[in-house]
């Protein structure tokens, strides 16, 4: 078969049909919206009521073999064996020197089977790893996942007559009136994730469309999902930071991404640990939030502290829940405290062509926290 | 029995490390898997009368700091022949003796090319120069200058270096003979030339020597040394497993299933080997096992000893007996042989490293018989058929072959030693090596002594840049750990 030169998710006759702007991004090798008509609005829907965004552009790969557990305990930083069926957590990869390869969530399916959700590729590295340890990875990529965040998410998953009493972190295999579904709760953003075969997903689309009719639900796009990533604060590998592709790579060090929550203290053998450990004393930047006193975001921008560099932004975004434009940003311990105040150069545009320096406040992460469910 | 500090196989590396350990204030037990220490640095006896050199028959890279502070002279380690020259043989009778005395090889070189003979002088010199330049990075530990021409070199083959400078296959195939762990068409091959160049051996320069009563002397001499620092040993002991506790190394596993406790392990493993072992497995990463995995094994090599009844005679020029003879009429024979043995079969024509151990000391055969060492290598590890059946058609070979410059040699022959690949892996354990690459060559000692695992270093011949009875490794290892426990 020839490779279609769009390589479309399941759910795109819909999201064709709903992109006003016929506004489109490439993520991952995959086409996605970028916004349906307003990016602004859309992330203000996934805070303030319910939105739904297709995730099919992670990549989800099976790892499945008798040592899939002894081999996951070395990829990453947690321990699977202690992952019970049913039940997922977040942590990192690392390389040999201790750089972060990824970041995501490991689900388990089985006693010998786990699910590895990957937002940046990085196939080649687990699957040659993998080998030394029998075990086989099956790619995922065919199925289809939408996301539902916002208040409302839980009452929309409810309104579809789908089972929602579902724990974070979990997820489970249902019969959905017909079709067969993977309802999770990997993302960070509060809500569910449905994950179905190729040919279900306009049916899921619709389904939920419909369901979260009553609550204002919107179709978020790629852009609007970005924003709430940030305001979350989470550096993500390919996006916020080029993850370690060198095997024996030490940067980007999780200290310097606050990625260190995602590492067990307690979990020994995972790979790139001593080289994590030997690295750690001496890292001097940390991850933080800053508030840049302009609507101009300025991604990838040098801080400075009374002249002095102290750091600079990943991406930046304007907020549209915070009215302002934001960043994250890797700043030196010496100036990491929030409340500090850092100037920054604001980046050229088409109406303002000199250079402008803005004053920027660091804050703590998450900009914004996860906001709460509300029942219908 | 519990000791500090374990050391794991007791070879030149094993035996300098653990002595520099205990003379330091460790309490030190040494593991041998084997029955007899030294490894393959042994001298054994054969068909009944005659000693020779077990595996390694000239000694060329022994660190003159390790004599030194271990006293070795004075633990009875004396030198036979201190300053061997290379002989090529060749078919011809022409053979090319390349020793110490500069106008003397200009002269042997003449023979063949004129032009080769001017420029030896110039070239020795700067290889020299060059190769002393190169001794911070491959004699000690920490970071150290690489010479800029390196960059040109570590590209350039040795081949392509020869021949940019040399005419005729005499000199070629010469200085071939000192890098022929590696195809001289392979990157790194001039880097290895030059490794042999730093060397000193009894205070020469690029010398090679060979110990009063053989490669086992020196053995000898060490384990003396380490006894009077208080090491303690243990034979026939095979060591399955390291102990890792909190990511620091807590002891050693034996295969009885005793385990004996300790802080500090210094293994004569290859990074390959510690992969071999379930804490090895789990401490090295991903990327250092996969490139394990896949990375080339090293040509093997075999050994031959003969016993002779008379003299070995070479015809045609007058050459010393004392030398290392070197069978290899031109340099393409390396590169031919190096890619049969990578394609599993033994080469057409074999290259032999040819030593008369009895030229400089008589006593180890009877009176006025003689023993030749022969080292057949580069060899595949492994044959069709296996090497067994493979064993006599290969000593044969190679009786032929240096009948061909020594006729009536074979006439000699009272009794013969074969060791094909399979029987040195077999009786010395000296599979654990690893090939030679240029990042081998050019990285430095602590990232290859050094593991993931605290408390575990690594001091086999593997953790040379080049695989060598230098002692280099053992020395640096024990510095390294004694830096660590200092540290703590």
């Amino acid at each position: 078969m020839k490779t279609p030169l769009v390589r479309a998710t399941p759910f795109h006759a819909r999201a064709a049909a709903a992109n006003l702007e016929n506004a489109w991004v490439l993520r991952n090798g995959v086409t996605l919206a970028s916004f349906y008509s307003d990016a602004n609005s859309e992330a203000l829907a996934a805070r303030l009521r319910v939105a739904m965004a297709d995730i099919s552009w992670r990549r989800r790969i099976m790892l499945e073999g008798a040592r899939a557990v002894e081999f996951l305990s070395k990829l990453v930083t947690r321990d699977a064996a202690k992952l019970s069926p049913g039940t997922s957590f977040k942590a990192l990869w690392l390389s040999d020197g201790g750089g972060v390869r990824g970041a995501d969530a490991i689900a388990r399916y089985g006693r010998e089977s786990f699910l590895l959700v990957v937002s940046a590729p990085d196939l080649d590295w687990i699957e040659s790893s993998a080998a030394a340890y029998d075990v086989k990875l099956r790619d995922m990529n065919d199925e289809g996942g939408i996301a539902i965040v916002g208040p409302y998410a839980h009452a929309t998953v409810e309104a579809a007559q789908l089972t929602a009493d579902l724990e974070p972190l979990a997820f489970r295999k249902l019969s959905w009136r017909g079709i067969d579904v993977t309802l999770s709760r990997f993302g960070e953003h509060g809500g569910y994730e449905i994950w179905c075969a190729p040919d279900d997903g306009t049916v899921v689309w619709d389904r939920i469309a419909r369901a979260g009719e009553s609550f204002g639900l919107e179709p978020a796009g790629v852009d609007a999902m970005d924003v709430l990533d940030l305001e979350a604060g989470i550096a993500r590998p390919g996006l916020d930071y080029e993850p370690a592709r060198d095997g024996h790579a030490s940067e980007p060090s999780p200290v310097a991404l606050g990625l260190e929550s995602l590492i067990d203290p307690d979990h020994q053998s995972f790979n790139g640990r001593t080289a994590y450990l030997a690295a750690r004393e001496r890292e001097p930047m940390r991850l933080a939030g800053i508030e840049i006193h302009s609507d101009i975001p300025a991604p990838f921008t040098p801080l400075l502290l009374k002249g002095r560099a102290v750091g600079h932004t990943l991406c930046s975004m304007w907020s549209p829940s915070l009215r302002r434009a934001i960043a994250l940003a890797q700043i030196d311990v010496s100036a990491f405290a929030p409340g500090t105040k850092l100037t920054l150069t604001l980046p050229p545009s088409r109406a303002v062509r000199e250079l402008r320096t803005a004053e920027a406040r660091v804050v703590a992460l998450p900009f914004l926290k996860v906001p709460d469910s509300i029942a219908p | 029995m519990s000791g500090d500090a374990i050391v794991v196989g007791a070879g030149v590396n094993g035996l300098v490390a653990a002595t520099y350990l205990a003379r330091a204030g460790r309490k030190v037990l040494v593991l041998e898997a084997k029955d007899r220490l030294g490894g393959a640095c042994q001298t054994t006896w054969f068909a009944s009368s005659f000693r020779g050199p077990a595996i390694a028959h000239a000694l060329t890279a022994l660190d003159p700091r390790v004599v030194a502070e271990l006293k070795l002279a004075r633990r009875g380690l004396k030198f036979a022949v201190r300053d061997m020259p290379l002989v090529a043989l060749r078919a011809d009778g022409k053979h090319l003796t390349n020793g110490r005395d500069l106008r003397a090889t200009a002269r042997n070189i003449a023979v063949h090319s004129r032009a080769d003979a001017e420029t030896w002088p110039r070239f020795r010199r700067e290889l020299f120069e060059l190769a002393r330049r190169m001794r911070p990075l491959w004699w000690s530990d920490g970071k150290s200058e690489i010479p800029s021409e390196i960059a040109r070199l570590r590209r350039l083959s040795l081949a392509a270096w020869l021949d940019s400078r040399f005419e005729s296959d005499a000199v070629k195939a010469a200085l071939a003979g000192d890098a022929a762990s590696l195809s001289p068409l392979a990157p790194g091959s001039s880097l290895l030339l030059l490794w042999r160049a730093a060397q000193e051996m009894c205070g020469l320069q690029g010398a090679a020597a060979i110990p009063l009563g053989g490669p086992g002397a020196l053995v000898d001499a060490l384990t003396a040394a380490a006894k009077i620092a208080g090491v303690e040993f243990r034979s026939g002991a095979h060591v399955s497993d390291i102990r890792v506790k909190d990511g620091a190394a807590s002891g050693v596993v034996l295969d009885s299933g005793d385990e004996i406790p300790a802080n500090v392990v210094l293994a004569s493993f290859s990074r390959a080997g510690l992969l071999a072992t379930k804490a090895g497995r789990t401490a090295l990463g991903f990327s250092e096992s996969v490139a394990l995995e896949r990375g080339v094994s090293p040509a093997a090599s075999a050994k031959v000893m003969l016993a002779l009844n008379a003299p070995p005679a070479f015809n045609g020029v007058a050459v010393p007996l004392r030398g290392r003879f070197l069978l290899a009429d031109r340099l393409e024979t390396f590169v031919a042989a190096h890619a049969a043995s990578r394609a599993g079969r033994v080469p057409q024509e074999l290259v032999l490293e040819v030593v008369v151990p009895t030229a400089g000391d008589p006593e180890l055969a009877p009176l006025g018989q003689h023993v030749v060492s022969i080292r057949i290598g580069p060899l595949p590890r492994h044959v069709a058929g296996g090497w067994d059946a493979a064993k006599t058609p290969l000593a044969a070979k190679a009786v032929a072959a240096l009948d061909r410059c020594a006729s009536g040699l074979a006439r000699h022959v009272v009794a013969a030693q074969v060791l094909t690949p399979d029987d040195i892996a077999a009786r010395y354990g000296a599979e654990d090596s690893c090939a030679v690459t240029v990042e081998r060559l050019l990285s430095d000692w602590s990232s290859r002594i050094r593991t993931p695992i605290k408390g575990l270093f690594l001091c086999s011949a593997a953790s040379e840049p080049v695989d060598a009875v230098s002692g280099r490794a053992g020395r640096i290892a024990a510095t390294l750990a004694l830096r660590e426990g200092a540290a703590k």
